[in-house]
């Protein structure tokens, strides 16, 4: 049985459309969001309300929680201070369109999704701003789905959609000088562990145009990264007639990277 | 000469096994710095003539680096220098008794002192912190997956990492690390083997029970305040 993982909307509700007709055209019906309903793009209302009509279970990204709490991420999240002017505008914009309702959902959304061996967060299991970029060090991201206690980590957050399998570890433990006098020296075997990052629906930033997402096949395991061609022009347009920052619609249609990430993005926002 | 470090922690106001550790000291060879990594305080008996000595050291003590730990961490909380938190956690597990003593084992002109104090410091390779990496109150021990304890190393980018939350003294190499990874995403796979160099947790212990760091040979000793004096005198010989 096929389930559809969908992250990093962002407020882009022709990319949602197209990606939830592409997920329908494939027969799948079960579908899980790892949250950024909103945040950089025009339709945050609209985005919000068709993922509540149609019954999608969410987890709350870190725009759906900075919009609700206020801004929370330390200011590393920004590349430059142009850069993080852009962000906070984009947050006040999108906090002083939603309606009450709308903020209330975001509030109630669930840090994480459990569903068996696989856990669905958007940034990692440690905070929803934590970058868990596909080449950061495989010990630290096996720890992070290990100390989840899952055996698959479905998250969002980069824009870049992956999948990592981290397989045939094994680390050496001695212990020194312990009281009373003794050495001890043991090989511990560390678990296959995979994790399968979603993308972004609504705000690509993996070098091409398309809307992305992945679908996993719950009994082979398989994972495949989907990507979908949507009306770019039409939210370009949106993005500008709304008076955001016209950056959001050039990199959107040129498929840049041009991330508002953190720099280091091993660090962890301890916010 | 001898570079060691002295690593000391969970004194709670105890003057007396801190002037104990103070004498050790005097007697060890090599040139020593003496590192102490958080509760200072604690609820048990009153911290300040503890506090008033690390902040003014007498002549002849051995210069303390102090940086703070789980109940300094309680103290700045409840005195609100944590923003609109408090003490909450202690409050509920240890109840509001525990919170007076607290607070009442330490003099307010000790606050502004505590809460200019590092989480941690980084020395050469190795970091120095109360709890982890992760959160001052941490408990690193032996028990503790050696994921994680990978995880609280590389946090800090460093090789030794020396807690004192668990009180326990030991020394956990972690070596010959090695994982798999393979990622697949739009522009293809890709397969890396990736190994960790050898790393180390040691736990420092509290209070009496402190550790002595070689930092030139990477050994540790363990060492109780008092105990080899008081060997000694019992004709023993110098452990």
């Amino acid at each position: 049985m096929n389930q559809a993982i969908i992250s990093c909307l962002h407020a882009n509700l022709p990319a949602v459309e197209a990606v939830l007709k592409d997920i329908e055209l494939q027969g799948i019906t079960n579908i899980t969001c790892l949250g950024d309903l909103v945040g950089y793009g025009p339709q945050p209302n609209e985005v919000i309300e068709l993922i509540r009509d149609k019954k999608i279970p969410t987890c709350q990204g870190c725009w759906d929680e900075d919009v609700v709490d206020g801004l929370d991420a330390c200011d590393c999240s920004y590349p430059s201070q142009l850069a993080e002017r852009r962000g906070h505008f984009a947050h006040q914009w999108t906090t002083d369109k939603l309606t009450k309702e709308n903020k209330d959902y975001l509030a109630n959304l669930p840090y994480s999704i459990r569903k068996d061996k696989c856990l669905f967060v958007h940034g990692s299991p440690n905070s929803q701003h934590e970058y868990l970029l596909p080449d950061m060090d495989a010990f630290a991201a096996l720890e992070r789905v290990e100390n989840a206690r899952a055996e698959i980590l479905f998250c969002g957050h980069t824009h870049q959609p992956y999948i990592r399998e981290l397989a045939d570890g094994s680390i050496a433990v001695k212990i020194k000088n312990a009281v009373p006098k003794d050495t001890q020296e043991k090989e511990i075997q560390l678990p296959m562990r995979r994790i399968v990052n979603a993308g972004s629906v609504g705000e690509p930033r993996h070098g091409g145009t398309k809307a992305t997402y992945v679908v996993h096949n719950e009994v082979t395991n398989e994972v495949k990264i989907r990507e979908v061609e949507y009306d770019i022009e039409l939210t370009c347009k949106a993005i500008i007639d709304s008076g955001l920052p016209p950056i959001f619609a050039w990199r959107l249609k040129n498929g840049f990277e041009f991330a508002e990430q953190a720099e280091d993005a091993s660090h962890v926002c301890e916010r | 000469m001898i570079e060691r470090w002295a690593l000391v922690s969970g004194l709670k106001g105890d003057l007396d096994t801190y002037e104990l550790i103070q004498k050790d000291l005097k007697k060890t060879p090599g040139n020593i710095s003496l590192f102490v990594l958080g509760d200072m305080i604690g609820p048990e008996k009153n911290c300040n003539k503890l506090l008033h000595r690390l902040i003014n050291p007498k002549s002849n003590d051995l210069q303390p680096w102090c940086i703070y730990g789980w109940w300094e961490e309680q103290i700045l909380l409840e005195s609100g220098y944590r923003g609109d938190q408090r003490a909450e956690a202690l409050r509920i597990n240890k109840g509001e008794e525990l919170v007076k003593s607290l607070t009442n084992a330490v003099d307010k002109s000790f606050l502004d002192w505590i809460a200019a104090l590092q989480f941690g410091f980084v020395e050469l390779d190795c970091g120095l912190i109360h709890g982890s990496s992760k959160d001052v109150g941490e408990n690193l021990t032996l028990e503790t997956a050696p994921l994680t304890l990978l995880d609280r190393l590389t946090r800090l980018q460093v090789n030794r990492l020396f807690t004192a939350r668990s009180k326990q003294q030991f020394h956990l190499e972690l070596k010959e690390g090695i994982v798999n990874s393979e990622v697949e995403d739009l522009n293809g796979n890709r397969k890396k083997e990736q190994k960790v160099p050898q790393k180390a947790v040691i736990g420092i212990g509290a209070g009496k029970n402190y550790t002595l760091y070689d930092v030139g040979t990477d050994n540790t000793q363990f060492v109780q305040a008092g105990y080899k004096s008081e060997k000694r005198i019992k004709g023993f010989g110098r452990l």
